[in-house]
């Protein structure tokens, strides 16, 4: 059962992704792929980049170079399209506040410049798991792609937090899916590409990460298709003793 | 295998935070009724007194060189409180103006905007000078730049008045009358 190439297997590969490009079918269809343009080319690319791999994987006659091949292509294309797809949701949320729109643009691009650097650094200290370079080379690649993934998701979460910004749903959505799936990947591929694990253990990782990808497919239905409560936002009313000091404030200024 | 470990680490902390904000964001709806009574006043004159220029100048040129920076670190930490104050009433004030943007009316919406503006510059600032106070808590001679918090919370209090007025124009509010 938690084998390569048993049954679990080939549903956890193969269902997170059609569900994905179906979601996407969807997404264009409700008119919402006009609005996150990337996420739609994600969702359908990255599932068919992936189901290519797997295609690539049991068919018999694909040598194994050929099939690092079309890993690497499908790794390099899911990969440009997640940034896309972040600097996508940053640009929505950003949008309504336009006194921080600035400070975020040059904050967000500092922190992917050092996490890109952190990550390089971590893939040069890195020792390599197999010696076969194609191989480690690809694994350095996953591990430095969510490094960076992830404390870019991780910046827009904490700098929203300070300035109580407002999450949008389809965009909480998203980045909650992202965030979830680059956490567990993460993860996996540092132990993969550090730690050497044993054959066994890197089908369960490979087993687990199918089963966070599909996870994450079910967030994106959940928050991009299902509509959300319909809260009313009660009115808040600022306390009338603040009020006063307010008043005595402005009294003083207007007297200056 | 240390790389693996720190890597493995920053990912579960990332997934715990990514839950909490989950967790809080569902949360959010139910606890934004208590808001209001969460601003503190703020004592501007003193504030202002704590980051007034010429106040420093005139410390630094009566007082002995240590008694200098020991009163101007004294001064330097009670400006930060104030400016924690500031930065945390502005935070409310954002997510307060949020619930306003909701109005069917248009000019409660646009002053929910102009204080959300307000607010999220005074919150920028304060962090900003937050990081100045705490270098010139080690080099106390540096001078202390709070008046972009000061300005920002008085634009703050225009943009706060407003809202306030909008939302409720049987409340009284007092501009004429000195307190």
């Amino acid at each position: 059962m938690l084998q390569a190439h048993s049954i679990l297997w080939h549903c956890l590969w193969v269902a997170p992704n059609l569900l994905f490009v179906l979601l996407g079918v969807l997404l264009w269809r409700r008119g919402i792929g006009r609005i996150f343009p990337a996420f739609l080319a994600f969702a359908i690319l990255g599932s068919v980049g992936d189901l290519a791999t797997y295609l690539a994987d049991i068919i018999p006659s694909v040598t194994p170079d050929n099939f690092w091949r079309v890993f690497w292509a499908s790794l390099v294309i899911e990969s440009v399209l997640k940034f896309l797809v972040i600097g996508e949701v940053f640009s929505r949320l950003f949008t309504p506040y336009p006194s921080i729109a600035r400070l975020g643009k040059t904050l967000v691009s500092g922190c992917g410049a050092l996490l890109v650097l952190a990550a390089a650094v971590m893939a040069g200290f890195a020792r390599g798991d197999t010696m076969i370079r194609v191989i480690a080379r690809a694994h350095l690649l996953e591990q430095t792609v969510f490094i960076v993934e992830l404390g870019l998701i991780i910046f827009l979460f904490v700098f929203a937090a300070y300035f109580h910004l407002s999450w949008d749903r389809l965009s909480f959505g998203i980045m909650i899916g992202l965030g979830v799936s680059a956490c567990e990947h993460l993860a996996v591929w540092a132990i993969i590409a550090n730690a050497s694990p044993s054959e066994h253990v890197r089908t369960l990782f490979s087993l687990l990460g199918m089963a966070t990808y599909l996870l994450c497919v079910f967030i994106w239905f959940y928050y991009l298709l299902v509509p959300g409560k319909a809260t009313v936002k009660t009115k808040i009313s600022l306390p009338e003793n603040n009020l006063a000091v307010w008043n005595r404030e402005l009294e003083r200024l207007l007297q200056q | 295998m240390t790389l693996a470990i720190i890597l493995v680490v920053f990912a579960v902390l990332a997934l715990v935070l990514i839950l909490r904000v989950t967790v809080s964001r569902a949360l959010q709806v139910s606890s934004s009724d208590s808001l209001a009574p969460r601003i503190e006043p703020l004592d501007v004159d003193a504030f202002r007194n704590l980051v007034d220029a010429s106040e420093n100048a005139y410390l630094y040129r009566r007082l002995p060189a240590a008694e200098f920076r020991r009163v101007q670190r004294e001064r330097l930490r009670a400006a930060a409180a104030y400016i924690r104050v500031s930065g945390q009433n502005a935070a409310i004030l954002v997510t307060i103006a949020q619930a306003a943007l909701e109005s069917s009316d248009s000019q409660t919406v646009e002053a929910a905007r102009q204080l959300i503006d307000s607010a999220l510059l005074l919150r920028r600032n304060a962090a900003f000078a937050l990081l100045r106070i705490y270098v010139g808590l080690a080099w106390p001679t540096i001078g202390l730049s709070a008046t972009p918090v000061l300005l920002g919370y008085e634009r703050l209090n225009g943009c706060a008045m407003l809202l306030g007025r909008l939302q409720n124009p049987t409340v009284p509010v007092r501009i004429s009358v000195r307190s």
